[in-house]
């Protein structure tokens, strides 16, 4: 596997944003990795945010409590500094003496910690009272009722409220503005306050925050690569073995997996390897065995075959010769060279089909043509079909041009399938198709006989399998001549289909695929012939009919 | 004159059976049962073709025909229980002229017996060319130049063949009929085979052949007379 041709493919995916959900899916489902580092992201991303807000939270609520702390200290001093200074004061009903008072009181408040000072006089009623002040932008409509009522209502008890403070530029600050009353002798009371910003505070937390953040994030970024890098050493070696199983299972016997130190992986390394073993021991002592079996039938070949070969000469000999014998000797003699030849068309078909069960069989392939092919064994079985007055029509719209196929093998099927017809065909006529398309060359084989019902043409294939044992076989078949033809079609990878009607006869259709073509078992020919006139519009001058009066239930 | 036929085979039974056939058939025969001896046989009897089991004790029929093949162009007919791809492209590579699966019956065994002991085609008394050699059919003789290639009757008879109508392209069935005596579609490696031993004798490069060409698809035909 590339890396560079995987980068590619990712890149192209990244690239078809379209698909993005259909990946991600796709990669969550197929890959452990992926699934757990999203996982172990989103979890640990989770964890670290509720960690970091309740931080922040205690952070803020700190930064505000000691600030908090710092401005009731330093509003209750300034305050107190206020009333010391009007208490030791003298003013008996000088209205100007109040003023001053007052005055003084906005230069003891300018001491604060903070410029935000406003007094406001809470009895409005006192014609000596003057107005209050108010500095730093601390105007009136700041202040909450609730404070200012507090403040009035209770003698000398600081009130606070957070509120948002002008910061000079138009904006706001966050702030706190404490109140509390004070005593102006002749005045009356009149309500203090401190407005106090948090900008440094704000400032701090603002920073703290964004530290958490980053550190946040990076954090979660650092356990994602972690869990990658930890994953991708667990991950590999199981990918290697998957792939290593998959080549195994794809034959390569000889492959095992490496087995580095002592940990669980060396474990699965180990037990693979030792599956691997016993998998290609058993399947060498398989094919041990099966080679056994081949040699087994080849000498078995042999050694029936030469003594056979003696029988079928002598019986041979005798009926040459039976009319020099009397009537009884001559018939047996007769009996005994039909019956050496039926046992040697069995040896020789038993012994196919063992090959085929040894996959010992090989194909020799040569470019042939398959209507050519056609023609020859029509040709060669001319005589058997006069025997039977069966007139075979051969219909090629194609498959001229030569295919790559084992001829004798194809003929063989050819053959038999045209045999099978004339045996079956009752005198009617047989039809003969060659044709092919890109992929594939085929060959039907159609009788207008007795057909079969569908459960007995799915048995043709079936070895030894009669259609009707009760009927009587003028060829000498073996009931192996369709397994064997069914063999030789697949090992060309091609198909023989079968199609049955009862009294409309049977159709054969043998496909053969053209090599370096992509067969997917579609035949040029229909193994169902459709309504029976389906044939002439492939030429068929006369037409083929079924005498009704002739159609018989087959059993 | 009758013709006298070496059976090697060591099924006894088999071999009389032959016998008797061949007898019928007006042949006359001289039996080997052992591998072993069976070249020491030939050399002492000197028979018109040989008949040779492939599997024998002693020495296996390939040896023998390799060993027979290196002395004389005599016919040589292999009898096979195994219709195997190797082993009747081995027997025939050996130099085997024909070979014929067991079992057979009796006509086939003399149908190819005659094949091959027949007369050859005496097309002309003329002297063929092909390619850069001259075929003497009456004298039985190929030449290059003034070097005589010595060829096996079965051997001479494609070259005959191939040479006596320059034009005609050969398939391999007709080839089998002509040269084999096959009527009917027959295997058609034992044209394969012998044409490769054919130019491995008479071709100056076999892998880029000049006196007896392929024509793809199709067959054979002769080269062009230079």
């Amino acid at each position: 596997m590339s890396t560079a041709n995987a980068s590619r493919r990712v890149t192209a995916r990244l690239r078809d944003w379209r698909r993005w959900p259909e990946e991600v899916t796709r990669a969550w489902r197929g890959s452990l990795r992926f699934r757990t580092v999203l996982l172990t992201l989103g979890l640990t991303a989770l964890a670290v945010l509720a960690a970091f807000v309740f931080m922040a939270l205690a952070i803020q609520n700190d930064l505000f409590q000691s600030r908090l702390e710092q401005v009731l200290g330093d509003a209750a001093r300034t305050t107190q500094t206020a009333q010391a200074t009007l208490d030791s004061a003298e003013v008996e009903g000088d209205a100007v003496a109040v003023d001053n008072l007052l005055v003084n009181v906005s230069t003891v408040a300018r001491q604060a910690a903070t410029d935000m000072t406003a007094a406001l006089r809470t009895d409005t009623t006192s014609p000596l009272a003057p107005q209050g002040f108010t500095t730093g932008g601390l105007t009136e409509d700041l202040l909450s009722p609730g404070l200012r009522a507090s403040v009035r209502d209770t003698g000398d008890l600081q009130w606070w409220q957070s509120s948002a403070l002008p910061d000079g530029d138009g904006g706001t600050v966050p702030g706190i503005i404490v109140g509390q009353q004070l005593e102006v002798p002749e005045a009356g009371a009149y309500e203090l306050y401190f407005g106090y910003d948090l900008a440094d505070a704000a400032q701090t937390l603002s920073f703290v925050q964004v530290t958490l953040w980053i550190v946040g994030a990076a954090l979660v970024m650092l356990i994602g690569g972690i869990s990658w890098v930890v994953l991708r050493s667990v991950t590999s070696p199981i990918a290697e073995a998957a792939e290593t199983s998959a080549r195994l299972a794809n034959g390569e016997l000889g492959v095992r997996l490496q087995v580095r130190g002592d940990d669980e992986l060396a474990t699965l390394a180990r037990s693979f390897n030792a599956m691997a073993d016993s998998i290609e021991s058993q399947i060498k002592d398989l094919a041990d065995l099966s080679l056994v079996q081949q040699r087994f039938v080849s000498d078995v070949s042999h050694e029936l075959r030469t003594p056979l070969t003696t029988i079928r000469l002598a019986s041979d000999m005798l009926n040459d010769q039976r009319e020099a014998f009397d009537p009884t000797t001559a018939r047996a003699a007769e009996l005994l060279h039909a019956q050496v030849q039926r046992f040697e068309t069995l040896l020789t078909d038993l012994l196919e089909i063992s090959r085929y069960d040894a996959g010992s069989v090989q194909l020799e392939s040569e470019p042939t043509s398959m209507a050519q092919l056609a023609e020859d064994v029509i040709a060669s079985m001319q005589q058997l079909a006069d025997q039977h007055g069966t007139d075979v029509r051969l219909i090629a719209p194609g498959g001229y041009s030569p295919v790559e196929m084992d001829p004798r093998r194809v003929r063989r099927i050819v053959r038999n399938l045209l045999g099978n017809a004339i045996e079956h065909g009752e005198g009617r006529p047989i039809v003969v198709t060659v044709d092919s398309d890109q992929r594939a060359v085929a060959l039907g084989v159609r009788d207008y006989g007795l057909g079969m019902t569908a459960s007995d043409a799915e048995r043709v294939f079936d070895r030894f399998w009669r259609a009707d044992p009760s009927r009587r076989r003028t060829i000498g078949g073996t009931g192996l001549g369709l397994s064997i033809a069914l063999g030789d079609a697949r090992l060309h990878g091609g198909t023989l289909a079968v199609w049955s009607a009862l009294g409309r006869g049977t159709h054969f259709v043998l496909t053969i695929p053209r090599q370096g073509t992509d067969f997917d078992g579609t035949s040029p020919i229909p193994a169902d012939p459709g309504e029976d006139g389906a044939f002439d519009s492939l030429g068929l001058t006369q037409p083929i009919e079924i005498p009704q009066a002739d159609r018989r239930e087959k059993r | 004159m009758t013709s006298r036929i070496l059976v090697v085979d060591d099924d006894t039974a088999l071999a009389e059976m032959i016998g008797i056939v061949l007898r019928t058939e007006g042949f006359d025969t001289v039996f080997c049962a052992d591998g072993a001896a069976a070249v020491d046989v030939w050399r002492a009897e000197r028979p018109e073709l040989v008949l040779l089991d492939l599997m024998l004790p002693g020495m296996d029929g390939i040896e023998i025909c390799t060993r027979i093949r290196a002395e004389s162009g005599v016919p040589i007919i292999m009898l096979t229980a195994r219709t195997d791809t190797a082993d009747v492209v081995r027997g025939l590579e050996s130099g085997a002229d024909d070979y014929i699966v067991k079992p057979f019956n009796p006509k086939e065994l003399v149908a190819r017996i005659r094949t091959r002991l027949r007369p050859a085609a005496q097309s002309s008394g003329d002297t063929l060319r092909i390619g850069d050699l001259s075929v003497d059919v009456a004298a039985h003789e190929v030449r290059r130049a003034d070097e005589v290639i010595s060829l096996t009757p079965l051997e001479f008879e494609l070259l005959v063949a191939l040479a006596a109508k320059p034009q005609q392209v050969f398939s391999r069935e007709m080839l089998l009929e002509q040269v084999w005596g096959y009527h009917y579609k027959a295997d058609t490696r034992l044209v394969n085979v012998h044409v490769q031993r054919l130019r491995a004798k008479v071709e100056l490069d076999p892998d880029n052949p000049k006196i007896v060409t392929t024509v793809r698809g199709v067959g054979y035909r002769a080269g062009a007379v230079v």
